[in-house]
């Protein structure tokens, strides 16, 4: 039997295109391109949000669940080669899915049918994903509860892909289904739930309870309570998803769905929310880093998406508001999180490919040499600020304000990336400890797997 | 062929019991030629030390939920396969030189104390050490330096027992 864990050879590549999409989005958002200046369901909002969703958030969880869905199930990756053809995919779809919505705005000719293109490569690019992905989650069954969460969010990940596949058809004007047709015209709030809570919490949960029980030093959880954040998790899903798309098709109202995967989706939330302060509260490690600290503020940041959604949900305002909802869901909790959690993993990494194969014979850094916590935390905190100001000035609808907030996410999402590049390359590792012989040097991109 | 007498010990760890007392009754019982399957709901690891001494040979697979079948039998009867004679090897293993408790240890300081540790020790020499988790970046390193390894979790899945005996590739590794 395979155990153990070596390293996934080409995630830092997947961390380095996303987070060079996420300067775009936040580079565009700042200058005042896509919703509020436009409307939210122009094409010009639409690149921004696919920017966000699938260059930044989707590449992100791609690269990091290369990484550790091995570690919940303590079994290797399926295949490490194929990651890099898929991120091609993913990166060449969403080139042509832009160069679609470009089109649809005017500001380019119909070269090459974007839209068919983009559903081609994105499919094949999200199906390489979710094939290594359940591959691998195949060899650990029965999965242990954090990984159940992912394997459902594969599910999540597929219904996004097939709705997304849909309306770039019907965009690109390959079906003229009168169903098909109908599913692209109401059906976006389905596609965008699917994507950010399907796919992307519930993986962010599933992996959440794995590392910070292994950050803070907490027995694991697999109460009552935390099975039933999936069971209910699964719940919402299917009532929003294939629900919803039931709804469309038979020419029924969307609310009713929507509200009832919503009651139960806030309560999976509500219950998820409570394991995450009970792992903070029974830590055995009292001083915590900066990357568990951060993510509070993302975790709060899900706490306001929630209150938020069900205040606006009560006084009828959620349809005119709901990009707020969206903003502080993508940014405030998944993002952000996101980023703290790459100020851990990024470190953690670099260290174990450069120090591995010494450790125990040299004397090697420790994983928190690689880093200086209170230069990075300054840029954690503009960007939380700047999100949670960028929030406020949607909900009040003052565009120089939102701008404004994007500029500083920008600025901070840059001063984070330049703490992550020092710590990929070693920086702050005194240069006679950098080093030591035997040690392999990290290289930017790619990671060395070497095998027993 | 080995007959085999089974001896579920689970019931008798869930009421909070200690099978030691019932296992070593199952082996004085034992026929000549008879072995004996062991299910418990963890993987037994100090057992397989403790009988290896005692002559059994051990074979053991996970059969879900975290439980275990283990086949005992007296590895100088019957016939002896090449498979039996590895497993005997295995179970064979020195009674470990040091002891480790890296279970309040943040990682990745248990597998750094690990590989410090095993490296100021001699070819066939065992290592033990208890963590709070099993330590998946650890078993590669540990296999790429010729070391072998066995480890599984208590009965209630909280601490980690990890054994290392030094390999001898360990020259040809470095």
């Amino acid at each position: 039997m395979v155990t153990g864990v070596s390293l996934s050879r080409w995630t830092m590549s997947y961390f380095a295109a996303a987070l060079a999409a996420l300067l775009l989005a936040e580079g565009l958002m700042a200058a005042g391109y896509g919703y509020p200046s436009a409307s939210i369901e122009s094409p010009r909002t639409l690149i921004v949000v696919h920017i966000v969703t699938i260059g930044w958030l989707s590449l992100l969880m791609c690269g990091a669940l290369f990484q550790f869905v091995p570690v919940l199930i303590h079994r290797p990756l399926f295949n490490n080669v194929l990651t890099m053809p898929a991120l091609l995919c993913l990166l060449s779809g969403l080139v042509a899915l832009l160069s679609g919505f470009l089109w649809l705005d005017g500001q380019i000719e119909d070269a090459l049918p974007f839209f068919p293109i983009a559903a081609i490569l994105l499919g094949a690019g999200f199906a390489l994903v979710i094939w290594n992905l359940a591959r691998t989650l195949m060899s650990g069954w029965p999965l242990p509860l954090p990984a159940r969460f992912v394997g459902v969010g594969l599910v999540g990940i597929c219904l996004t892909t097939a709705l997304g596949t849909i309306f770039a058809l019907v965009r690109g004007g390959v079906t003229d289904n009168a169903y098909l047709i109908d599913l692209a015209g109401r059906g976006v709030s389905l596609h965008a739930l699917a994507g950010l809570a399907g796919w992307l919490t519930l993986c962010a949960i599933g992996v959440s309870y794995r590392l910070f029980a292994m950050f803070m030093l907490t027995p694991e959880l697999d109460r009552r309570g935390t099975r039933l954040v999936l069971h209910l998790a699964i719940c919402a899903l299917v009532i929003a998803v294939p629900g919803g798309v039931l709804a469309i098709l038979s020419e029924g109202s969307l609310n009713p769905v929507l509200l009832a995967a919503g009651t139960v989706g806030l309560a999976a939330l509500g219950l998820y929310g409570r394991d995450m302060l009970y792992l903070y509260r029974a830590r055995k490690r009292r001083m915590i880093e900066l990357n568990t600290r951060m993510a509070v503020l993302a975790f709060a940041s899900l706490g306001l998406t929630i209150l938020l959604t069900a205040i606006l949900a009560g006084s009828g305002a959620l349809e005119r508001h709901v990009a707020v909802v969206v903003f502080l869901a993508a940014f405030g909790w998944l993002s952000g999180l996101g980023l703290a959690m790459l100020y851990k993993i990024v470190p953690f990494l670099t260290w174990l490919e450069c120090y591995g194969p010494v450790l125990g014979k040299k004397a090697t850094p420790r994983v928190q040499d690689l880093v200086v916590e209170n230069r990075a935390e300054k840029w954690f905190l503009l960007y939380f600020a700047s999100v949670w100001g960028g929030a406020a000035a949607l909900l009040y609808e003052h565009s120089p304000t939102f701008q404004a907030s994007a500029a500083g996410m920008l600025v901070a999402t840059a001063g984070i990336i330049v703490q992550l590049l020092r710590a990929r390359r070693l920086v702050d590792v005194s240069a006679e400890a950098r080093f030591p012989e035997g040690a392999h040097r990290p290289g930017l991109l790619y990671s060395f797997a070497q095998r027993a | 062929m080995t007959t085999f007498v089974e001896l579920d010990v689970r019931p008798i760890l869930a009421a909070g019991g200690e099978p030691l007392g019932k296992i070593m009754e199952t082996i004085g019982a034992l026929a000549p030629g008879q072995g004996f399957r062991l299910l418990a709901p963890f993987r037994p690891v100090p057992l397989f030390q403790a009988l290896g001494s005692m002559g059994f040979a051990h074979e053991d697979r996970e059969i879900g939920d975290g439980d275990w079948e283990v086949l005992f039998r007296h590895a100088d009867q019957g016939e002896l396969t090449d498979e039996m004679a590895s497993a005997f090897v295995e179970a064979a293993w020195p009674s470990p030189l040091m002891h480790l408790d890296n279970r309040d240890l943040e990682p990745p300081e248990p597998m750094v104390r690990i590989l410090a540790a095993i490296e100021a020790m001699q070819t066939g020499e065992v290592l033990s050490a208890l963590l709070c988790r099993e330590p998946v970046f650890l078993m590669p390193e540990l296999e790429k330096r010729g070391h072998d390894w066995r480890g599984g979790f208590d009965h209630d899945g909280t601490t980690y027992q990890l054994l290392v005996r030094i390999g001898a590739r360990r020259e040809a590794a470095e």
